[in-house]
């Protein structure tokens, strides 16, 4: 306990640093994934949109996604804005481990970074993909963005708020047994998202019917893997570079 | 091995909340501006990192 550069007590700037880095690394994985696994169904998706345009060359007032932009400039974006998310996310989820106390008390840092990387998935990324799946190019209705813009954070907002909870609540039976305090929250925990998948409302747009429903739920598992590649990757790494454990592990291979 | 310390937080400092914000923002640029802040210039934004939001689960057009 005297050493504390063995213990890895670090400073606040420290943990920020640690954050955004493992941010970057999580967003470029995040955008790789993006790159290789969801640009499949976005280019099925633009094929079916280029159909359309073709059909109804009268539109003249219509969206042209491809007009801005080549398509390799929006890949090599979609990849950036992985990345960029990354970096930002990183700093926002090291401001919140820094200042969760409770959050896994007692746990190693390891631990408790994954475990807080899951938890933000699964409000942040899961929950919004089961009430409002992702949509590809092709789909969404330009006239109702703002509508679901307002519900998709929403339910993020709402879901954040059911992990603070869950975290208080944990703490709050710090005195039952550690089966019996898991299974309590998880039950809240569940019961707390059924009400927001009940309460919300349905999403407002109708899938097109000359969308293949293949393209469609290829595009939303992989838009899933993406999130998930950059929620879990930023809590793994996070917790790689934060947990003393893994540092002295470091430090004795460098040594031996 | 003895048990490793585990320090439960790390202080938070002030001026952690403006680079919080600041992370926020640029999220927001990045996934959800659509002409609130921007005006027009937010449409070579959006297109920009179109690929992006789509992929990562954002309502679009």
């Amino acid at each position: 306990m005297s050493d504390n550069v063995d213990t890895g007590v670090i400073g606040f700037r420290g943990v920020l640093l640690r954050g955004v880095a493992a941010g970057g690394v999580a967003g470029l994985l995040a955008g790789l994934v993006g790159l290789f696994v969801v640009e499949v169904p976005i280019r099925a998706a633009l094929a079916v949109e280029e159909a359309r345009a073709a059909a109804e060359p009268a539109e003249a007032g219509g969206h042209d996604h491809g007009e801005m932009f080549s398509r390799g400039t929006q890949v090599f974006g979609g990849v950036l804005a992985a990345v960029i998310v990354g970096l930002a996310v990183g700093a926002l989820f090291a401001t919140a481990y820094a200042g969760s106390r409770r959050w896994f008390a007692g746990r190693p840092p390891f631990g408790r970074s994954v475990a807080l990387a899951a938890a933000v998935f699964g409000a942040a990324a899961l929950l919004p993909a089961v009430k409002y799946p992702a949509n590809p190019p092709a789909v969404g209705d330009p006239g109702t963005v703002d509508y679901r813009t307002v519900l998709y954070l929403g339910v993020i907002a709402a879901g954040l708020l059911v992990v603070v909870g869950a975290s208080g609540l944990a703490s709050r039976l710090a005195h039952l047994g550690g089966p019996v305090r898991a299974a309590v929250v998880a039950l809240a925990v569940v019961a707390a998202f059924v009400v927001i998948l009940l309460v919300f409302p349905a999403p407002p747009d109708a899938v097109p019917a000359d969308m293949p429903s293949d393209v469609l739920w290829e595009f939303r598992l992989a838009s899933l893997a993406e999130t998930a590649t950059l929620w879990l990757g930023l809590g793994v790494v996070f917790g790689l570079l934060v947990d003393p454990a893994a540092r002295r592990a470091r430090t004795a291979a460098v040594a031996a | 091995m003895t048990s490793p310390a585990h320090p439960l937080s790390v202080a938070v400092p002030r001026w952690a909340y403006a680079v919080a914000l600041v992370a926020l923002l640029i999220t927001w640029l990045v996934l959800q501006e659509n002409g609130v802040a921007l005006g027009h210039a937010a449409e070579s934004l959006h297109e920009f990192f179109h690929d992006g939001r789509h992929a990562l689960g954002v309502p679009c057009h």
